[in-house]
């Protein structure tokens, strides 16, 4: 069972927010660094817990830091956080001092940079081709963040490729903006329909803001779109493994079938799936109501269990990982985490 | 006065929380309380997987009102088609509204545009308040899309007000940002679980909500809790009973923590062996009007 939790150079842990992504995520990577694997950890907003767990500080969100040595393997941990690696983008990739402030002075960056829709998802990505490049990682494993579209990250390069070669950018681009650039009747007229038209509904500064910003970023496009592509292309190869996180019970299923479906469909490798905090079977009912509730909870969840190896009959390994009675506090407990994920599965 | 007394007295509820700590159940309830108290209630959801139908057992909205019950509607939003809805009531020619919306620009702008979504649902639901709006209601309870932090909602028109300045869209946020302030009007309610992650993101909002926005709770809702066990039932070498004891242990912790910052009304809902339905709605709404007297 380890053999499969554990292929895939990447693997990429996905699921709705609240089923314990981050956890097992974290229980995976410590398992691969003890079985002598050079392992990082990327993931977003941990729990104070797991972070006192992996030692990670607020160091971690520059560089990634060692957490464990054993062997020739080793864990490290990286956090990562949005804005930061905007920021740390635009230092590398503007071509000069000037292009970068002009960027960071920019009102629409100051308050979109953390916001705009997957950014975070895609420098998440950015980050991960900038570990996977740095030949440092025999296997890196990425906790997703919570995301409003579950989905974000797996579009997310794409949407970056297309907003650069979209025609609202080129046209935000075009010389004309500044007076200059002779330019035809008809894009004169458009240009001034797009200006009334945005005056009227959004206001004129706005509009000029974005432009302000659009053009500060050009310099870093043809950078971005070859990345984005290349960050796709990763997503999509065989090395990389998308392991699904589920929480447990009938309910529950509608979102790991949307995880399921969209990463078939867009043609990523599925590892196997995580049913997780499965409620165990407290044995033969008992009077005590306790008891009665976690014997209702263990056949909700066994349910839900079945509902979802019915839809997927085609083998995928859908594991069930028991409720703890404490979540994960230390590296200790994180390691028996991963023994008994890697032990043939009960239910 | 108790927590609904209040909550009954708004126009603009904001249910929020974190993913997975029944929010869409708390709101089924709320609008199912409130209802039987005489208002006209309509509930929003935002999530494009329909759920907030199944606990109150009618079929999906699709983007409808649906009635379920006396007094009380739900509806699922998408931000985007309301967005739409305003370009064809703002431009003049269908030609041109085309234009506007099957454009990549547009859809870009929609996306990208700091609070615009966010804006165009409170928007519709401050909308659905005035006195105009067929059918009538008195009280729209949104149950908020489970973004990394909810303060960002009911910022966004206020953000979106300085951004757009001067033009229609920017009138039109400061309106709202304005209806959103009057704290007589408009309120929140958090849902969250009591365990360590939902606690931790409830005490930070609670913060945020107050700074950034002035705004305190009317309510708190901590959902899922394992019951107390029974005294002296505890043998050596039980794990079913060690797992509700070390469950529970970790629920008061972390009721403990949220008390530290959280003093105003909270209410503790156990954990019902119902699955997600209105029998669940029913016997927490119960439970909910019993704890809050």
């Amino acid at each position: 069972m380890s053999m499969d939790l554990l292929s895939g150079r990447l693997i990429v842990v996905v699921g709705a927010g609240g089923v314990g992504k981050t956890t097992l995520a974290a229980a995976l990577a410590l398992g691969s660094a003890q079985q002598g694997r050079r392992t990082l950890v990327m993931t977003f907003d941990p729990s104070l817990r797991l972070k006192d767990a992996l030692g990670v500080g607020d160091a971690a969100k520059d560089e990634p830091i060692r957490v464990m040595e054993e062997g020739s393997g080793f864990l490290d941990a990286a956090l990562l956080d949005a804005k930061q690696t905007f920021d740390r983008l635009i230092r590398t990739y503007a071509p000069d001092a000037d292009a970068a402030q002009r960027i960071f002075a920019n009102r629409f960056y100051q308050d979109m940079a953390g916001n705009l829709a997957g950014i975070l998802e895609y420098m998440a990505m950015e980050r991960l081709f900038e570990m996977r490049a740095s030949g440092r990682y025999d296997q890196i494993i990425l906790d997703t963040p919570p995301t409003r579209q579950a989905m974000d990250f797996l579009q997310a390069p794409e949407r970056m490729m297309n907003l650069v070669d979209s025609k609202a950018i080129r046209f935000a681009l075009d010389p004309w903006w500044d007076g200059k650039g002779e330019k035809n009747l008809a894009f004169r007229l458009a240009a001034r329909g797009v200006m009334e038209l945005s005056d009227r509904i959004i206001g004129r500064r706005f509009l000029l803001d974005v432009v302000e910003f659009i053009r500060a970023f050009a310099p870093l496009f043809d950078g971005f779109r070859s990345r984005a592509e290349e960050v796709r292309n990763l997503l999509k190869a065989e090395e990389t493994r998308f392991l699904l996180v589920a929480g447990p019970g009938p309910d529950r299923v509608p979102d790991a079938m949307f995880f399921l479906r969209k990463l078939e469909e867009s043609g990523h490798h599925l590892g196997p799936v995580l049913v997780n905090q499965v409620h165990p079977d407290p044995g033969p009912a008992a009077a005590d109501p306790g008891l009665a509730l976690l014997r209702f909870l263990a056949d909700r969840d066994r349910r839900g269990l079945e509902l979802l190896r019915s839809l997927f009959p085609g083998g995928q390994d859908i594991l069930p990982v028991a409720l703890e009675p404490l979540p994960p506090g230390d590296l200790p407990t994180l390691a028996r985490l991963f023994e008994k994920l890697s032990s043939p599965a009960q239910g | 006065m108790s927590a609904l007394d209040r909550i009954a007295e708004r126009q603009l509820v904001v249910v929020t929380g974190k993913g997975g700590v029944g929010k869409t159940t708390l709101t089924a309830m709320l609008g199912s309380l409130l209802a039987a108290r005489g208002r006209r209630v309509l509930l929003l959801e935002v999530d494009p997987r329909e759920s907030l139908h199944q606990t109150l057992g009618t079929e999906p909205s699709g983007g409808e009102i649906v009635q379920a019950g006396p007094r009380l509607g739900l509806q699922n939003l998408q931000p985007a088609a309301v967005i739409e809805a305003l370009v064809r009531e703002k431009v003049p020619l269908a030609y041109l509204v085309r234009k506007i919306t099957e454009s990549a620009a547009f859809h870009q702008f929609v996306e990208g545009a700091p609070g615009l979504k966010e804006t165009a649902l409170l928007g519709y639901a401050y909308r659905a308040l005035q006195s105009g709006h067929r059918p009538r209601f008195d009280l729209v309870i949104v149950d908020a899309p489970a973004t990394g932090h909810s303060a960002a909602l009911l910022a966004a028109p206020g953000l979106l007000a300085q951004a757009a300045q001067g033009g229609q869209l920017g009138d039109m946020a400061a309106d709202l940002a304005t209806f959103l302030a009057d704290a007589s009007r408009c309120g929140v309610v958090l849902a969250t679980l009591a365990e360590e992650m939902p606690v931790q993101e409830t005490l930070e909002l609670i913060t945020r909500l107050q700074v950034k926005l002035g705004l305190r709770p009317d309510l708190v809702v901590a959902n899922g809790l394992y019951p107390v066990p029974r005294p002296g039932a505890a043998k050596a070498n039980d794990p079913p009973r060690e797992l509700l004891q070390a469950r529970r242990r970790l629920n008061e912790a972390e009721l403990a923590r949220l008390a530290t910052v959280w003093d105003g009304p909270l209410v503790e809902l156990p954990l019902l062996p119902l699955g997600r339905g209105p029998a669940l709605v029913e016997a927490l709404a119960i439970l909910l009007e019993e704890a809050d007297r």
